[in-house]
């Protein structure tokens, strides 16, 4: 079962390295004029093509580009003049701490939250709460971020409003300069987390075991935390699954919002720039961490789930 | 004929009370969607300013009564600029929906119908393309055919097109073992003829839901794009372009950039309750027809 998803897995990211590939060659114009623009002579541009090999056909280009991929060898970024791997790869270090940094907060964030709001539903703390998260869960995560730079930079010139951490000099500079983005994407993914975890949570609460537990005279923290709790989670991985998909596509907004320097916001600058190496190079990753999320996460749920096992 | 008359409006009565079970936040939601749509419909007639008029003021101004969310670094009016954006933004949000619910309604009917290998073959291009992320190819497919409204809106359609399906034929796998479907086929009424005639009144209810999810979605997705640079071309007054174009000066004004991420956040607000309250009633309804 699990093999079976895992094959699943790599046929779909192949198919869409395809589509990608595919997508990238409708581009208007073709490399060679891309790389001379304007100095473009006749005889630069069959020079340049035939040293891109753009005279073989798209589906020979497309294998070579593949093999080439497969054993680590990205190409070289037109723009940068430098070979893809390495210009992409301190990109994906900072997207990865930005995510790793909100995956972190988000958890305890939303457990904190559902399980607030769950104890005291139909109270005032529950209503203030449930109506923020309303509200969190409808704005797009730019509009969240604005926001949070209107108010805490603008306004208030707490934080930056920029989050170019190449610049930190210190860890609390850092710190400082990650702050911001990190809170939109946080409050971006707990929004939809709280409202699940409340509802499951709620229905768990109602549930004759845990009316059992509390007859037995348990205090109550522990049957919260020891009997409803860990059955309410269940439920919490595929939405941490759906968010960890959603915020590989969110970054890419919330770093042009912050002009943070990740894969994202690299992403949206190359294909302004056409530069075709880097745009296939970023796409394949990103979707290989969103299918990789999604097998990882079903993975989970077989393992989890005895009768699936 | 008594009886009848007496029928039909006991029926209206019927239907005045179902709707009257929308939820009060449901009203909410559908009175700020018919008011966007007002807006949307008329503004040009009332708006005070053109979207690309300049210097209609002193630029950066504050709210006053000329300009109620003041002006942008180029002197226009900000509230005509968001009034008469509601129009695009309704037009590419409503079209892009409706292409992607027709298209992955149908598609997700017929192969949630046949259940043969053009379904088996059909789920799994579905299931591939839905394991891109949406962004990222959307970013693609716009920059490589242009970024004119159109194009937007078809992209979208397309990227929303195999999620609709999803659901339209996971809808479908709970109605076609029917009989008035065993009815209909021993009829020798064709495929198709099933599909839209038997099948599709059925899961009505879930598209509309479907149909209500994905306009916010679009909405959402509609400004992303504008904010990136990848949608609407400027100087339409799409709201995610405007909140690009201000956030550079934002710390100018504030106006420029708050007046359309609020319209469009109290938009998409307005669209969830009533499809929350919606997708409640046609549960409610659901489990009614099933008592009965």
């Amino acid at each position: 079962m699990v093999l079976t998803r895992f094959g699943i897995a790599l046929i779909s990211l192949l198919a869409v390295s395809v589509i990608i590939f595919w997508c990238v060659e409708m581009l208007p114009g073709d490399a060679a004029e891309r790389i001379l623009g304007r100095n473009a002579t006749p005889e630069a541009l069959a020079l340049l093509r035939e040293k891109l090999h753009l005279d073989l056909s798209a589906g020979q280009r497309y294998l070579r580009w593949l093999t080439a991929f497969l054993s680590g060898d990205m190409g070289t970024s037109l723009v940068a003049e430098r070979p893809v791997a390495d210009y992409i790869s301190s990109r994906i270090a900072n997207t990865a701490l930005l995510s790793g940094l909100a995956l972190l907060l988000y958890i305890p964030v939303s457990i904190t939250l559902g399980v607030l709001t769950a104890i005291h539903r139909g109270k005032p703390v529950d209503h203030a709460i449930s109506v923020v998260v309303l509200v969190l869960m409808c704005l797009p995560e730019f509009v969240i971020g604005i926001l949070l730079i209107s108010v805490f930079a603008i306004k208030l010139a707490w934080l930056p409003p920029l989050a170019l951490i190449d610049q930190a000099r210190s860890f609390g500079e850092l710190l400082e300069l990650i702050a911001l983005p990190t809170i939109t994407i946080v409050a971006a993914m707990s929004a939809y987390a709280v409202r699940m975890m409340r509802e499951s949570l709620i229905e768990v609460l109602e549930s004759s075991y845990v009316l059992m537990a509390r007859l037995k005279g348990l205090p109550k923290r522990r049957v919260l935390l020891f009997h409803a709790l860990p059955n309410a989670l269940g439920p919490a991985i595929n939405i941490t699954a759906l968010n960890v998909a959603w915020m590989i596509g969110g970054v890419v907004v919330v770093e042009s919002v912050f002009e943070f320097p990740g894969i994202g916001r690299l992403m949206v600058d190359s294909i302004s720039h056409k530069d075709v190496p880097v745009i296939l190079a970023i796409s394949m990753v990103m979707t290989g961490a969103y299918i990789a999320t999604n097998l990882v996460a079903d993975i989970l749920v077989i393992l989890l789930n005895p009768k699936l096992r | 004929m008594a009886v009848s008359d007496s029928a039909a409006p006991s029926q209206k009565a019927g239907t005045v009370r179902r709707g009257a079970g929308l939820s009060a936040s449901g009203w909410v939601g559908a009175a700020i969607i018919l008011t966007y749509v007002f807006v949307a419909l008329t503004g040009a007639w009332w708006a005070p300013f053109g979207a690309s008029q300049i210097l209609t003021g002193e630029p950066f101004a504050g709210a006053s009564l000329q300009h109620p969310f003041g002006t942008d670094n180029l002197g226009r009016d900000v509230f005509s600029r968001v009034v008469l954006g509601t129009r695009p933004v309704l037009a590419m949000t409503f079209s892009a929906t409706v292409l992607a619910v027709l298209a992955g309604g149908l598609i997700g009917v017929i192969f949630g119908y046949l259940r043969n290998w053009v379904d088996e073959v059909g789920m799994r291009v579905v299931d591939i393309l839905i394991s891109i992320p949406t962004l990222v190819l959307a970013l693609l497919i716009i920059s490589a055919v242009g970024n004119s409204l159109w194009l937007v809106v078809v992209t979208v359609a397309f990227l929303f097109t195999p999620r609709v399906a999803r659901v339209a034929r996971a809808a479908t796998l709970g109605v076609v073992t029917n009989d008035y479907i065993a009815a209909a086929l021993a009829r020798g009424e064709s495929t198709l003829s099933i599909c839209l005639r038997e099948i599709l009144p059925n899961i009505s209810g879930v598209m509309l839901v479907e149909f209500a999810i994905r306009s916010a979605f679009a909405i959402i997705f509609i400004g992303s794009l504008g904010f990136l640079g990848f949608g609407a071309p400027p100087p339409t007054p799409e709201w995610g372009l405007m909140i690009n174009e201000a956030r550079a000066n934002a710390v100018n004004s504030l106006w420029p950039v708050l007046a359309p991420a609020g319209a469009m956040a109290v938009l998409v607000i307005g669209i969830n309750l009533f499809a929350d309250s919606l997708s409640r009633l046609i549960d409610r309804q659901g489990s009614a027809a099933v008592a009965k």
